[in-house]
């Protein structure tokens, strides 16, 4: 909404042939990467604000947090850049808002925090083959039985001789 | 004379057999869970312009294609920050990610469950059956039901876990159902696939 509010503005303005900041037009704060392993480190950019005006704040927003991080260094593609360890973060989703060193607002954007890899949703499943564990138990009670009449059989047979 | 000599190698054959048999029964491999494509990057269909619902933890989730009704319980992460799973003595329940959206939110809800437990299969040992436009049913606790549609189902060797397709924004109601698959490594006692499901919310 702000960011749609800055670019309708700074159309008009062009349109009544103001001079405006070409900044203005594009102001933006990114996350990256947008998502994290809890623990995993993000870097804040605010691409619009001029570093000759001092830090950026970026305001950190989210399920059990609100913090503010200080810019540390200017960002490649233009702006300020901050680096934020999500260690010790609650798993969700967090909202920045970035103000530039001279209070302009620079926008918002938002990034999530995630559960570490994958998930250990298995253990192997059941390791034992019931019908072929009632088919072994069925052939060696009839082996069992087979052995008894025999051995009954047998010894009549053996008093004889 | 000859049944003499039969009778008794019979009988020693049949406990031969039934022993051997036994032996093959404790130790033999359980039934292995489908396994669908490896790894190929997931596609997502275009989602119909429906009102996103507000958040309402899921309670029930039914997919009828691969007879799965179970009950859905809240999951979080443990300390060392994996994702939780439902006891594996309860494998007929699924979990819900409590840190992310419910389903019919904008975003990605996340359901996780037990491919197999020591009992044999568990709620989401078919998962890898389930084929792109076959239906799952949500019921949440606000007595809403939701309808999602399968876009696809891939497996993702688990230290390759697409995290960003799975927890990241998106902005359609969507739903993904994760389980374990591919080969089973008893030397860790754990799968070294996750198989997921990627789904769009339709009604």
């Amino acid at each position: 909404m702000k960011v749609s509010t800055a670019l309708c503005s700074a159309a008009l303005g062009v349109g009544l042939g103001t001079l405006l900041l070409p900044g203005a037009a594009l102001a933006d704060t990114t996350v990256s990467p947008a998502t994290t392993p809890v623990g995993g480190t993000v870097v804040l950019t605010a691409t619009t604000c001029n570093p000759k005006s001092g830090d950026a704040i970026f305001r950190v927003t989210g399920p059990n947090r609100d913090q503010n991080v200080r810019s540390t260094t200017a960002a490649a593609g233009g702006g300020l850049s901050a680096e934020l360890f999500t260690a010790g973060f609650t798993l969700g989703t967090y909202t920045v808002t970035a103000t530039c060193g001279d209070g302009s607002s620079a926008g918002s954007a938002t990034f999530t925090v995630t559960p570490i890899g994958a998930a250990p949703a298995g253990s192997g499943g059941d390791s034992r083959d019931n019908g072929t564990l009632a088919a072994g138990g069925t052939l060696l009670g009839t082996a069992v039985a087979g052995a008894v009449i025999l051995f009954r059989r047998r010894r009549p047979v053996s008093a004889v001789a | 004379m000859s049944s003499r000599r039969t009778l008794p190698a019979v009988v020693a054959l049949l406990g031969v057999t039934g022993l051997g048999l036994i032996t093959v029964g404790l130790t033999a491999d359980p039934a292995r869970p489908p396994r669908p494509p490896v790894d190929a990057p997931a596609r997502t269909h275009p989602a119909p312009d429906l009102a996103p619902l507000p958040r309402a933890a899921p309670v029930r989730v039914r997919i009828p294609a691969i007879g799965v009704r179970a009950e859905v319980v809240p999951v979080g992460a443990d300390a060392a920050g994996v994702l939780e799973v439902p006891p594996l003595d309860r494998p007929t329940l699924a979990g819900w990610y409590r840190h992310g959206v419910s389903p019919g939110e904008t975003g990605n809800a996340v359901l996780v469950g037990h491919v197999d437990s020591p009992a044999g299969p568990a709620v989401f040992f078919d998962l890898g059956r389930l084929r792109a436009g076959q239906e799952i049913q949500i019921t949440r606790a606000d007595a809403a039901v939701t309808t999602f549609t399968v876009d696809d189902v891939r497996a993702y060797p688990k230290d390759r876990f697409p995290s960003s397709l799975v927890y990241g924004p998106a902005d359609a109601a969507g739903l993904r159902l994760i389980t374990c698959g591919g080969r089973f490594d008893a030397g860790t006692g754990n799968y070294v696939d996750n198989i997921i499901v990627f789904a769009t919310r339709t009604t």
